[in-house]
């Protein structure tokens, strides 16, 4: 078995399309409908486009639960999953510029630097730089 | 402040408030990250960090999770995907990278990667 894609949920797939691929730069890679408006919606870092493919799952809108568990993780500042950068400051910096608002900001923890944003989804994601 | 601000400060507080121990091992990944190709080995840096080796291994591990000799293992099969990528042949790309046998070479890429040096070169052509 080979782990190929991994799954985060988002509130809006469009929303989150234009938020993935506009400022993380990520690229789409797989858009099939799947009926009541939903999506087959998968995106791949534009760095490494043959790397695992992020699905961004309509979870919250179809499934209950799932919308009271990202609540949970959002209210508490809890990343819901997270991406590796070479330079978290220089990420972090980008990222304001185009308006992305973090509740980490950069910041050494042991051998990581981590930094924490809003993906405007319903999820924070965390930047993480190994050191 | 949220719940995972608190946790941040907690396992810092808790995991990594020994900036010696810190050094020293961010000190041995960069050395490996920048010296990958050379022969490299535990004797070796214990005397670049002036720390002996199986304290360095202990620690390198507590910190990264991997020993020394697999962490410059990973890295120099990612710069071999990199290498071969960029078109240089198979046995360039495993002196490049630092490997003495071409045989080792060749199965630990198969190992890390599910692919002979080979077949990730013809994928990567397609």
């Amino acid at each position: 078995m080979k782990i190929k894609l991994v799954s985060i949920p988002v509130d809006n797939q469009e929303k989150a399309l234009e938020f993935y691929t506009k400022k993380l730069n990520f690229v789409k890679k797989i858009d099939v409908p799947v009926g009541d408006g939903n999506r087959w919606l998968t995106v791949v870092s534009g760095e490494e486009q043959d790397g695992p493919e992020l699905l961004l799952e309509p979870a919250p809108v179809n499934f209950e639960p799932t919308k009271v568990y990202q609540k949970a993780l959002f209210d508490a500042g809890i990343p819901y999953t997270q991406f590796n950068t070479s330079n978290a400051q220089k990420e972090y910096e980008r990222l304001i510029d185009l308006g992305v608002t973090f509740s980490v900001k950069p910041t050494e923890m042991g051998t990581v630097k981590i930094a924490v944003f809003n993906d405007t989804c319903g999820n924070h994601i965390q930047i993480v730089e190994v050191l | 402040m949220s719940f995972y601000n608190k946790e941040i400060l907690r396992i810092k507080e808790d995991c990594y408030s020994n900036q010696w121990q810190l050094d020293t091992v961010i000190g041995l990944r960069n050395y490996i990250n920048n010296n990958f190709s050379e022969k490299l080995n535990l004797d070796l840096f214990s005397r670049i960090r002036f720390v002996s080796k199986y304290h360095l291994l202990r620690l390198f591990k507590r910190y990264y999770g991997q020993t020394p000799n697999q962490y410059l293992i990973n890295k120099r099969i990612e710069k071999a995907k990199e290498y071969i990528k960029d078109g240089l042949s198979i046995s360039d790309t495993c002196h490049e990278v630092g490997f003495e046998s071409l045989s080792s070479f060749n199965s630990l890429f198969k190992r890390k990667t599910g692919f002979t040096p080979r077949a990730y070169q013809k994928s990567n052509f397609r």
